[in-house]
């Protein structure tokens, strides 16, 4: 039976009939044609084009020329050669690897660099109106981002008596602001131990949080240590970083991961890690604040001190200011701050501190 | 050289094109690669994309003899990082901008989005005509190279202003663009040295559009029969005149609702289905139509294909999929539970329970970046193997050249050796096509 073939010469759309030969002499696969002269492609050259749809024909390339292509009708006809699905030695990958590391530092510039930059800029002129409106926004998202499909998002604590023992705990503290900066507390029904801060003077509790402090005097010092990040406007600044950087980031990963990105960056929204001079200023803020409303500012390094005893320094579930690398200094310090000729004043009432932890029911 | 005979069909001189693939090899060729695709993060997309087409490429026989895709996966990741040196300031800088524009003046961030879409659009047109470049570029057949010329920003400011007036007419035009920005593609096409041309004129088109009129008329009279002929509320019906006097509706007349043949509301399901299908008639007869004229010299096209049958593929091939896809994530979520906890599941699912404690939050995390994975690889496979595959199928299957003998005259052309791929597409998520 003879072995056919149809030879491509890489010019013309036109497929030459060949009878397909192996001469005992030569490694060579020899294509007659019938008129003109014979075709030898060198069997160590031969490769099959791989992801061929068809189980019985096959198409054949030759690595010398990028163009010429032997189709053959019945695979069975060839001989199993070793080479035939060996790739090509890759080429231009310097290339490939200069734009990769191009890509990444591109990346890592943006977001490391300018998108905080400008963020930096833009949060301090950022008209008020604008700002809250960002913070409504963000919280939206994250609300929604915890709750669930079926339910709706993440539920607020809302009973009277308790949202007005925290409205009596602001106003002490709002009360020793110079300006007055408008503060919206939530408590939201999660038993996350977290607090967190949105751009426009959000201040954000988690119902986790009210359960593990034993006095309200350790809630008013989360409170007005996140009023710190509120007034240093760092919230607003996250977020605008946040807003450049889910651009970037989703170009990067494709609609591929997209999904996950947002994931990830609602993720960071709560658990902000601010810079060491961010956190370290919105401790000194509640000291002095604190220390004006006749609050300890100790309360806030008892606050610490007894989360890392139940929970440890690097539990991943506690809250940004827990996983903060110099927690024993902050605890320090926060006792360093209480002067000890003074006497404080409760913040809440014994009976506004149990309408406060009954905030959610 | 070669005998016509190879290149005709022996009977009629009709160059028929044929379809070789299989389900299941798609199949389990998009399983695989999608597989390697969820495990190197995404990275393996590029090689993935490269496969699956080399494989459809191939199932595409014109005159008996395969399509050849011979794109690089290599050249696509080189393109992909390009695309995100220069789009990556753009991106993040105008978002961030927008942003703060957007609250700024109008308290929200819904302009923001919108501004950031509208700044997109003509980079999306672009990007759509590089990536066909580049498609048409790789692709080959019977050793001869296609090709696109050049005019991706020419495209898009054609596309930009047949949007506009397909959106100021109303819709009327639209016929229009869909043949001129057609015409702007084919037109700059090559097989070798020959060149395409589209033939025909743009008012040919309405024809794949009587459906679609047909629907929306049939909705506006529906509209008018249920609202003002014969109302389904008669207490709540405002005449013409009300209109202009701008009478308002008391809250006295809500209360003795009388409604009349409610039946009617259930036409708005064959209506809802009238106007999928007609869209779906639209855009695939449209083609059919530029189709058949479409020459080179000595060649020309024709194409057969059947509006029904590509609304069954889509619909059915869309629904087995989601069907299969519900399916496959119900599965996954009971292998996770095993595996990561079922409190994990919950806290995804968003039940608030006390006992997220004791478990690492980036652990509930990774369980959805898992789960997110998971899906996008079924879905990927699903719609390959039961959309893509048959669609492509019908699509080779009722194209024939019924004139080629114009292919003897044709030869060789160089390579498009452009650096950036289908780069931005890829980052500006138009890739999915294949």
């Amino acid at each position: 039976m003879t072995k056919r073939g149809v030879f491509f010469d890489g010019d013309r759309p036109e497929g030459v009939p060949v009878t397909l030969s192996l001469p005992a002499s030569a490694n060579q696969l020899r294509m007659t044609p019938a008129e003109g002269d014979d075709i030898d492609w060198p069997i160590d050259q031969i490769r099959r084009i791989p992801d061929h749809a068809g189980t019985h024909d096959t198409m054949l390339r030759i690595t010398s020329d990028p163009l010429a292509r032997l189709y053959v009708p019945q695979l069975a006809d060839l001989p199993r050669w070793p080479h035939i699905d060996r790739a090509d030695p890759p080429k231009g990958r310097g290339r490939l690897a200069l734009w990769a590391a191009g890509a990444v530092a591109a990346v890592a510039i943006q977001i490391g660099v300018l998108i905080p930059i400008l963020a930096d800029q833009l949060a301090v002129v950022i008209p008020r109106q604008a700002e809250h409106a960002l913070g409504e926004a963000t919280f939206q998202q994250i609300r929604n981002a915890l709750g669930s499909d079926a339910i709706g998002p993440l539920g607020l604590c809302e009973n009277p008596a308790g949202v007005a023992a925290l409205t009596a705990m602001s106003d002490r503290l709002s009360a020793t602001l110079p300006d007055a900066a408008d503060i919206n507390v939530f408590v939201l029904d999660h038993p996350m131990i977290n607090a967190f801060a949105l751009p426009g003077g959000f201040v954000v509790f988690f119902r986790g949080l009210i359960d593990a402090a034993e006095t309200p005097e350790e809630v008013a010092a989360v409170f007005a240590h996140e009023m710190g990040h509120v007034v240093g406007r760092d919230p607003t600044r996250n977020a605008l970083r946040s807003a450049g950087s889910i651009g970037v980031l989703g170009l990067l990963f494709g609609d591929f991961a997209g999904g996950a990105v947002v994931l990830f960056l609602t993720e960071r929204l709560i658990d902000a890690q601010y810079s060491q001079a961010a956190e370290t200023g919105a401790d000194t803020f509640a000291y002095d604040v604190l220390e004006r409303a006749e609050i300890s500012p100790a309360a806030l390094g008892d606050m610490f001190q007894r989360l890392r005893d139940e929970h440890g320094d690097q539990s991943g579930v506690l809250a940004h200011f827990l996983t903060h690398p110099t927690l024993s200094d902050r605890i320090d310090r926060a006792r360093a701050a209480a002067p000890d000729d003074v006497t404080w004043q409760p913040v809440l009432t014994p009976a506004q501190w149990n309408d406060l932890q009954n905030i959610c029911d | 050289m070669g005998s016509p005979a190879t290149i005709h069909s022996p009977d009629d001189g009709v160059l028929r094109v044929g379809w070789t693939g299989a389900r299941g090899s798609v199949f389990r060729l998009a399983l695989i690669t999608g597989f390697w695709s969820v495990l190197t993060l995404g990275f393996y997309r590029f090689w993935m994309k490269t496969r699956l087409r080399r494989y459809f490429w191939s199932s595409i026989r014109p005159g008996g003899h395969p399509l050849e895709y011979v794109g690089d996966p290599w050249e696509k990741l080189l393109g992909f990082f390009i695309a995100v040196v220069i789009l990556t300031f753009y991106i993040g800088i105008v978002n961030l901008l927008l942003m703060f524009v957007s609250f700024s003046l109008f308290d929200g961030n819904f302009a923001g989005y919108l501004a950031s879409v509208a700044g997109v659009v003509p980079l999306w047109f672009y990007a759509r005509y590089r990536a066909r470049r580049y498609v048409l570029g790789r692709t080959r057949w019977r050793g001869v190279r296609f090709a696109l010329e050049p005019g991706a920003w020419g495209y898009a400011l054609r596309a930009l202003g047949h949007w506009a007036l397909t959106l100021f007419s109303a819709g009327i035009l639209w016929p229009r663009m869909t043949f001129y920005l057609e015409k702007y593609r084919t037109d700059r096409t090559w097989f070798g040295s020959a060149r395409l041309h589209q033939g025909g004129t743009w008012l040919m088109l309405y024809r794949a559009a009587i459906p679609l009129g047909v629907t929306l008329a049939s909705t506006a009279l529906w509209a008018l029969w249920i609202s003002v002929l014969d109302p389904i509320l008669p207490a709540l019906s405002v005449g013409w005149q009300d209109v202009l006097t701008n009478v308002r509706i008391t809250t006295s007349a809500l209360a003795d609702l009388q409604i009349v043949s409610p039946w009617r509301l259930w036409l708005l399901f064959p209506i809802f289905f009238g106007l999928i299908y007609s869209l779906i008639h639209y855009a695939y007869v449209s083609r059919r139509i530029m189709a058949c004229h479409k020459t080179a010299d000595g060649i020309a096209f024709a194409s057969a294909l059947r509006p029904l049958r590509i609304a069954s593929i889509l619909t059915f091939g869309n629904i087995l999929a989601y069907f299969i896809l519900s399916i496959g994530v119900a599965l996954i979520m009971v292998l996770m539970v095993p595996l990561i906890g079922f409190e994990v599941l919950q806290d995804m699912a968003g039940i608030e329970e006390d006992l997220v404690f004791d478990l690492p939050r980036w652990f509930s995390i990774g369980g959805a970046v898992l789960l997110y994975f998971g899906i996008f690889l079924l879905w990927s496979v699903m719609h390959a193997t039961f959309v893509t595959f048959p669609l492509m199928r019908h699509m080779a299957e009722t194209l024939t050249l019924p004139q080629a003998e114009g292919l003897l005259r044709i030869s060789q052309r160089d390579r498009d050796d452009f650096a950036e791929a289908e780069g931005f597409s890829e980052a500006l998520d138009l890739g999915a096509a294949i």
